[in-house]
């Protein structure tokens, strides 16, 4: 507790100063790949947790445990991959798009805003809408990007069990 | 070379390490006494007045590498190449928890 104090005393005192601790020097490094991958995830997740059947409407205990281990385990990567997609999109919107881009594509901020809701309501309910909604928005944010490094892009099938598209560069 | 300084961590290359927003208390005293060593978190002087908090992770004689913790997401030796311990300005000796505003 005293230490405790102490070191709010220590910090309080002392002026702050950046550390940068970031690759935005800048480096120039950025993708919107992550992002749809993380939102991919989500529509998978959901997609398992609805496909979760139980043997009949009152399941023995033991298949009731399988079944709720099965859904937290879904909900918890679901959950982490919403979380993930607002983290990638916000050093997107926050450190690579810069204000000319907006001005090029005054659409982005709405988009940006609701990626955030789509990711919150995705995590908040097991819904297959919301979570295919949060993929597309978040590809239309990939094809900006893009068509801000001058980049053709192209929205093709993905690879992932997911079913659905994924925008990559040309 | 710093005495005792307090920083306020901006960007994402030390996660899960250090947070953004999260505030760290460094000094160079602990390297007066001894070399810095592979796991120290340190602050490095990258251009004039801009400093970089990473991680030591190689250490070749009087040169060392550093890098974030998180990799992905990491402006560092990978690209800057290996510094020296003039280079160094301090040593992480305390974080705060995370995102306390001390301010």
């Amino acid at each position: 507790m005293i230490r405790q104090k102490l070191l709010t005393v220590i910090f309080k005192i002392l002026p702050t100063n950046v550390a940068y601790a970031h690759c935005d020097i800048p480096c120039g490094i950025y993708d919107p790949h992550l992002a749809q991958m993380a939102a991919h995830t989500v529509i998978r997740m959901t997609s398992l947790i609805n496909d979760l059947k139980a043997s009949s409407s009152e399941p023995l205990f033991d298949e009731r445990k399988k079944i709720i281990s099965q859904i937290s385990r879904l909900t918890k990567v679901k959950d982490e991959h919403a979380e993930l997609v607002k983290h990638e999109v916000r050093i997107l919107w926050g450190d690579y798009f810069k204000e000319e881009h907006l001005k090029q594509y005054p659409e982005l901020n709405d988009l940006v805003f609701r990626t955030m809701k789509l990711a919150s309501k995705a995590r908040q309910e097991v819904n297959i809408e919301a979570a295919n909604e949060l993929l597309d928005t978040v590809q239309e944010i990939a094809q900006i990007f893009w068509k801000t490094k001058n980049i053709k892009s192209a929205k093709i099938k993905s690879p992932y069990p997911s079913g659905a598209t994924i925008v990559v560069p040309k | 070379m710093l005495l005792l300084s307090r920083f306020i961590i901006s960007g994402h290359s030390m996660e899960p390490t250090l947070q953004q927003g999260q505030n760290v208390l460094v000094s160079y005293i602990p390297y007066l006494f001894v070399k810095p060593k592979i796991d120290d978190m340190v602050l490095i002087r990258h251009e004039e007045n801009r400093f970089l908090i990473k991680r030591i992770t190689k250490i070749d004689g009087e040169k060392y590498f550093v890098g974030g913790d998180n990799k992905k997401d990491s402006m560092d030796s990978r690209r800057f190449g290996w510094i020296l311990k003039k280079d160094i300005a301090g040593k992480v000796i305390l974080k705060a928890q995370a995102l306390v505003s001390y301010v």
